[in-house]
């Protein structure tokens, strides 16, 4: 006669090494001390424990995502409203004044962005102003080693003189609509570099929920 | 004095009075305005042009229609009218009409200036040029490094030369000198015309003196309104100031001490002309005192077709013309960047 345990046992036997496989050492010998009844109640713990993670990002997972279409209307915003700003500014100042004769054809930034990975391996972008103040990486001794090594080591573009404000390139005395466009464009640049930070975050937390619900669906048809 | 102007006007510049009040009526109407707006490309802006005065202006333009293309056919058009009037014109009205052109040469001379700093070609800047202003000795403009090397090299020649008293110096030509000698330019030519008018008397010192009161205390705000924040001293502000408006001496003097707008206002407040035209700014629409002062002055050109055998109207006609090209060249930037909240910002003429 075919009892409901021996079943359960067949199965345990063969989800059992799966799920070995990825806990360490001392878990392994732990489980295999148990009984029957008690590896059942661990499966569904387990079971229970990632349903609880998958839960959590899906919920992080919802809200970056509203705070993504949030940040993308946002930008949507601000650049037009930068638009419709030069356009006014051109209104007082004459349309040619504010114009492809005004900029340079070569431009140096004014900001840059800077990539940087932490610890789950996920890339955060960073807007870095041109003209701030000596960059982290570099050790006060480092910078020490190079003074002394005197003029023939090649200059640094950091200790350059920051560019020029662009709005300069319009006059000194410029209407307040090109002030303004220029805030718009810098926000706009902001929620940029933020939103490709949130993408990116997004994408890991899909990638992360894919993986739970694979376990998942392994321990389920295991226990089934 | 009126009987003189009244005897003598129309022998030598009653053709062009005519002519003038003629292309007046010709201004796009409210109606024009309206479908104007309900364009949704710059295609469709370009076929109901077509049907006013402007005509087939866009005819000869190549695909794709951009509103800088549109703006620079009508200044094209504008100034072949005042080539026509200037062609035809005796003195005074000759020297009226060169005045005219004065202001607009101040602009490409310093397009040329700041075209230079920015290492373009000069047939690049050539091509932005406003017309009204084109003078033979354009293309050497860019070699000059100090000012007086503009005058003395250049400009000695032109309608320019008297408006260079106080401006002569050694400094090389960056952006903060170009700025102080575009308004310093200004201020000569603004206070050299009105002398001209005040000097000719009769009709047009009455229609004239107060429109170049306000264009000089105009500029005095504007000056002082987009100097808060730059590197510009109060007493180099004092300087660019024109003197010939309402607001000197006492209320130049008290806009140098200004630091923000309010204190601006309270200037303003002091003139019974400025204190309604303040405080219209703001409000609904979000108006700027840029788009009040345009608002005034199209009033006040308006107003000078209301009386005859005066000079005034060839500068209010060309004024409010441009005034209508701003206006269409708004419309075509909000069609064109498809954001029509503020299309019905424009001032209507008529």
């Amino acid at each position: 006669m075919e009892t409901p345990f021996g079943a359960g046992l067949a199965n345990i036997l063969v989800v059992l090494p799966a799920r070995l496989a990825v806990i360490g050492q001392p878990e392994r010998r732990r489980l295999l001390s148990l009984s029957v009844t008690e590896k059942r109640l661990w499966l569904a713990m387990a079971g229970q424990d990632l349903r609880k993670e998958l839960d959590s990002l899906l919920l992080q997972l919802l809200r970056d995502l509203e705070e993504l279409e949030a940040k993308r209307v946002a930008l949507n915003t601000r650049v037009e409203e930068g638009w419709l700003l030069l356009a006014k500014a051109r209104y007082v100042m004459g349309t040619k004044s504010v114009g492809p004769l005004q900029y340079p054809s070569c431009m140096e930034p004014r900001v840059f962005v800077r990539a940087s990975e932490n610890q789950d391996t996920m890339q955060t972008f960073r807007l870095v102003r041109a003209d701030a103040q000596t960059p982290e990486e570099v050790e006060p001794r480092e910078a020490a080693l190079r003074r002394r090594k005197g003029p023939n080591k090649s200059p640094e573009p950091e200790l350059s003189a920051a560019p020029q404000d662009p709005l300069n390139w319009f006059g000194i005395l410029v209407s307040h609509s090109l002030r303004q466009a220029q805030a718009s464009f810098q926000d706009a640049l902001q929620l940029a570099a933020d939103i490709a930070s949130l993408q990116i975050h997004i994408d890991w937390c899909q990638n992360q929920s894919q993986g739970l619900r694979e376990k998942l669906r392994q321990l389920d048809s295991g226990a089934a | 004095m009126l009987e003189s102007a009244e005897l003598h006007f129309n022998v030598d510049h009653g053709y062009l009075e005519g002519l003038v009040r003629g292309l007046k009526a010709s201004l796009l109407t409210q109606q024009d305005y309206v479908n104007l707006v309900q364009c949704e490309t710059l295609e469709d802006l370009k076929i109901h042009l077509q049907t006013t005065d402007y005509g087939n202006f866009l005819a000869n333009e190549t695909n794709p229609l951009t509103v800088s293309k549109i703006d620079t056919e009508m200044r094209k058009k504008l100034c072949k009218e005042f080539d026509y009037f200037r062609n035809h014109s005796l003195e005074p009205l000759s020297t009226f009409l060169t005045y005219m052109t004065c202001s607009y040469m101040i602009d490409n001379v310093i397009l040329l200036m700041n075209g230079a700093l920015q290492k373009k070609s000069v047939k690049e800047i050539l091509a932005k040029c406003h017309p009204l202003g084109s003078f033979t000795e354009m293309e050497a403009v860019n070699i000059a490094e100090t000012i007086s090397d503009l005058f003395n090299a250049v400009l000695v020649e032109t309608p320019l030369a008297p408006f260079f008293q106080d401006c002569m110096s050694e400094n090389t030509l960056d952006e903060l000198n170009v700025e102080l000698l575009r308004n310093k330019l200004y201020k000569s030519y603004l206070e050299s015309f009105y002398k001209f008018c005040k000097n000719h008397g009769d009709v047009t010192a009455e229609v004239m003196c107060p429109i170049l009161e306000f264009e000089a205390d105009r500029r005095a705000f504007i000056i002082t309104l987009n100097s808060f924040g730059t590197e510009l001293s109060k007493e180099d502000r004092e300087t660019l100031y024109p003197t010939c408006g309402r607001l000197y001496p006492e209320g130049l003097r008290l806009l140098t001490q200004a630091e923000d707008f309010d204190q601006m206002k309270t200037v303003a407040d002091h003139y019974g002309v400025y204190k309604p035209v303040f405080e219209t700014v703001g409000g609904h629409g979000g108006k700027t005192l840029e788009d009040v002062f345009y608002e005034h002055e199209v009033q006040m050109n308006v107003l000078a077709f209301n009386r005859q055998f005066h000079y005034g109207v060839f500068y209010a006609y060309v004024k409010l013309k441009e005034q209508e090209m701003r206006n269409i060249v708004w419309i075509a930037e909000c069609i064109s960047q498809r954001h029509r909240t503020k299309i019905n910002s424009y001032i209507p003429i008529l």
